[in-house]
């Protein structure tokens, strides 16, 4: 029987004149592992929370909503809140309280449950995720991972019947994000529980769900087992949807018209490739010279109190004009502390940061904020007037463009950013806000963007735009450096890398030199291909070696 | 895990505080406010909160010292004039009482630390939220907010001190409008925030009930019932002194002596009982634990 069902759903918010849903039906089975994607703005969320009637969106909603056959209005609001779960996107947004336990009672308390059934109905939960270290600290000390935990931990309490999770790992790095999905993964296997899970990070969830929905401006775009939807939208040929496959499906269904057995796991692709591929010996890596440095950092400690462990020790790094750098690592790794101090927002307690071989403590602040461009991990700090418009021309005017109005009109042009002008930065999506910042600080012309994590949180279609995006900056010279999780994004677009380890670089040098060395911490196509392709890393190296073997074959 | 404050119901803890609270507020006497901030210290100490004291003490230096100097400037009543500064009169008259606000103020404001430590979000939600739901929520998500912020802020200042907008530089009209800015963006984000963490309370049910309960069995227990007679009896005592006079100073026109009268004695006392009996609950603990 269905656990949920929606039918006929038309939905709009207030002074929105295009539907956010529309004619969408749709049934969820019991025990069911239902996945929902789609690019930004496609309802998928706001469905989501049509389905939890504590927080329906204000907006007019047509159609009905039914759960085990009744509909959502004729039932008690206490059970509604109990039997359906929703864990949110933001960690952080979502605790209420100061210390673990009183968090994970909070939904407990509220529902007047008795203090017996309150501390079994914890200790056995506790037990389940491994919170028993974690139960008497305090909430703003856990990571971003521990909180997630902690919030879905404090739905389950209440013991569901349905958990919506709504993007629950955007916010995440990658460790933490897997570890989320298994925790889902194995409430559905072990206990049955119906789970509906927005994602945007669908190479970790395919090979774990039942079925997947892939959603288009309000509707259901095409629906399915994960290798039916996948078949599917490679069938269709549509190139933003694309986006949203797997690195190794993208590469099997390249290579293999059969279409058997699309695989979903990095096992299976690699039982197909070592049959498949053709396999070359390893060849030198051409390294590419730069030679001029730009920006340099020399030897640098820093420490953001006496109390507190160095985060970075004794840390050199060059960047050359013309650089593409990525700076990966691990959550607390001090990538984002590195970059502010390339940046000259801090700076270090010993050694120096220098920009064309001058102490960047020495130059004016004002020109050194114009070369050198600084995108914070969160957009929205960097937004202080009402319209994306009035930004632009802020920065424009600071910059001493001669004609600011001109200046932005070019730059939104080039950016795609002339129908959300005169949005409010708050009502814009995330790859939007990206972009909008980004342009603010393409006004100033500088010399050097870098960027702390700019793919965080972002669907496939904007990831992959603000990636062109980015090549296209760097073929105009500007300088890039990006500090990210994102293995796959470094892998495909930076033309070095550099791995932050216990507060230093660990080893640094191109992509392929230093993920095809790694085995753990690598793409998906590399830990695919290894056995025959070693040197290769992304999907589009493989291809373009498949074709060159063919061509002369 | 249930030591000292902690150990007793909440509505025990919470009275007590209100009752240190009331009498930093009531009794304007530098000696009552002197014994007090010690108390306080003292208590703060005994609790293991010494570390956040540090932390705040320089600003709480400041603001202090602010009143003392501002009020003889400000304020020219009195009778003995020390001196003139700028062709200002300084009282004597006018000092003192600087000196007793500034000690006013350090108590409210070391209370607080302690509070803080005792009076947490659970316990808070246990002894309001049936009588006021909605603006325990509001003072729940007010408190959880105040060091959100203050790291929120200094991430916004440092992004936007690229953008030309920094409020601790360049001339003074520049300065306030940068910082009305950046409070602006603050402001806008937080709400942003606020709601999503009133629909994560909303969608764990808070306010459906009437009847919420609560995992920690908070009991009103023998312990209770006895620290709670003899601080009500000490506070009762001290306001009951207040009443008659006692424990506040006459400033204006001419100052009173500050040194207590045999008559005031008693009143004194009972504020001493008043702050040692915390003293002593949180210190027993310390002194059980270091015998053992």
């Amino acid at each position: 029987m269905a656990i949920l069902e929606c039918k006929q759903l038309y939905f709009s918010y207030p002074e929105e004149p295009k539907e956010t849903l529309s004619e969408l039906s749709l049934s969820i089975q019991e025990g069911e592992f239902l996945v929902l994607a789609g690019p930004s703005g496609c309802g998928k969320s706001t469905l989501l929370q049509l389905l939890k009637k504590e927080i329906h969106p204000f907006g007019s909603l047509t159609g009905d909503i039914f759960y085990q056959g009744k509909a959502l209005e004729d039932y008690p609001p206490a059970q509604l809140t109990k039997d359906i779960g929703l864990v949110f996107q933001d960690p952080e947004n979502q605790i209420v309280m100061d210390e673990v336990l009183q968090e994970l009672v909070l939904g407990l308390e509220n529902m007047g449950v008795g203090v017996a059934e309150m501390r079994r109905r914890v200790a056995e939960l506790v037990h389940f995720f491994g919170l028993e270290p974690l139960l008497h600290a305090k909430t703003e000390t856990l990571s971003g991972g521990q909180k997630q935990l902690l919030n879905l931990a404090s739905v389950l309490l209440l013991r569901p019947q349905v958990l919506l999770l709504d993007e629950p790992t955007a916010q995440l790095d990658p460790i933490a994000a897997k570890e989320l999905i298994q925790i889902v993964y194995r409430l559905n296997q072990e206990f049955g529980l119906t789970i509906v899970l927005v994602e945007h990070r669908l190479e970790e969830v395919f090979p774990l769900a039942d079925r997947v929905i892939l959603m288009k401006q309000g509707r259901i775009h095409c629906e399915g087992s994960p290798r039916e939807v996948i078949d599917q939208v490679w069938e269709s040929g549509n190139p933003e949807l694309i986006t949203y496959l797997p690195s190794i499906a993208r590469l099997y269904l390249e290579l293999d018209p059969s279409k058997e057995q699309i695989p979903l796991t990095v096992k299976e692709c690699k039982a197909w490739a070592e049959k498949t591929l053709k396999p070359m010996s390893p060849n030198q890596g051409t390294n590419e010279q730069y030679p001029e440095v730009l920006l340099e950092i020399k030897e640098a400690f820093y420490q953001y109190s006496r109390q507190t462990p160095w985060i970075l020790e004794d840390l050199s790094l060059q960047i050359y004009k013309g650089d593409h750098l990525a700076i990966l690592g691990g959550n607390g790794a001090g990538k984002s502390t590195l970059l502010k101090l390339l940046a000259g927002l801090l700076s270090p307690q010993k050694g120096k940061v220098l920009f064309g071989k001058q102490n960047i403590k020495k130059l004016k602040k004002s020109e050194l904020y114009q070369k050198i461009g600084y995108l914070p991990q969160d957009p929205m700090l960097f937004f202080v007037r009402e319209t994306v418009e009035q930004e632009l021309i802020a920065s424009a005017e600071q910059s001493g463009q001669a004609d600011p109005k001109k200046a932005v009109h070019e730059i939104t042009s080039q950016l795609g950013l002339s129908n959300v002008l005169n949005r409010h930065p708050h009502d814009c999506s995330g790859g939007e806000r990206q972009k909008a910042a980004l342009a603010c600080l393409l006004l100033n012309q500088p010399e050097v963007l870098l960027l702390d994590e700019p793919t965080k949180g972002l669907d496939p279609v904007s990831k992959q735009q603000l990636a062109f995006l980015l090549q296209e900056l760097h073929a105009q010279g500007i300088t890039l450096v990006i500090v990210s999780h994102d293995v796959e994004f470094a892998a495909q677009y930076a033309s070095r890398c550099a791995l932050l380890f216990d507060g230093g670089i660990a080893s640094h040098g191109t992509p392929q030199d230093m993920f095809a060395g790694n085995v753990f911490y690598t793409t998906a196509v590399s830990r695919a291909v290894r056995n025959v392709l070693p040197t290769m890393i992304t999907c589009e190296e493989v291809l373009a070696h498949c074709r060159a073997v063919r061509s002369i074959s | 895990m249930t030591r000292g404050l902690h150990g007793f119901h909440p509505f025990t803890s919470w009275l007590y505080f209100i009752g240190l609270f009331l009498l930093s507020m009531l009794l304007l006497h530098p000696i009552y406010l002197a014994t007090m901030l010690l108390g306080i210290v003292l208590l703060i100490c005994m609790q293991g909160q010494t570390s956040v004291l540090r932390s705040y003490l320089k600003s709480y230096l400041w603001i202090g010292l602010f009143i003392l100097v501002l009020n003889p400037l400000l304020s020219h009543r009195g009778q003995h004039i020390l001196f003139y500064l700028f062709d200002q009169p300084i009282t004597l008259e006018s000092i003192w009482y600087g000196i007793t606000m500034m000690l006013s103020l350090w108590c409210i404001l070391l209370v607080f630390i302690s509070y803080n430590h005792v009076i947490t979000a659970g316990k808070f939600l246990l002894l309001f939220c049936r009588l006021f739901p909605k603006t325990a929520l509001l003072c729940l998500m007010a408190v959880r907010f105040v060091p959100l912020l203050k790291r929120r802020l200094s991430e916004i200042h440092s992004v936007q001190k690229t953008r030309g907008i920094d409020p601790t530089e360049g001339p003074l009209w520049k300065r306030v409008r940068d910082g009305m800015l950046l409070l602006q963006v603050l402001l806008t984000m937080s709400l942003e925030e606020a709601i999503q963490t009133a629909d994560s309370m909303k969608a764990r049910g808070y306010g459906l009930f009437e009847q919420r309960s609560s995992y920690v069995p908070y009991r009103f227990k023998r312990a209770d019932y006895l620290f709670l007679t003899l601080t009500l009896a000490a506070l009762f005592c001290c306001i009951g002194g207040w009443i008659l006079g006692h424990g506040q100073l006459t400033f204006y026109p001419g100052l009173e002596g500050i040194v207590l009268t045999t008559s005031e004695v008693p009143y004194y006392f009972s504020l001493l009982l008043y702050l040692l009996l915390a003293i002593f609950i949180e210190g027993r603990e310390g002194f059980g634990h270091s015998r053992m």
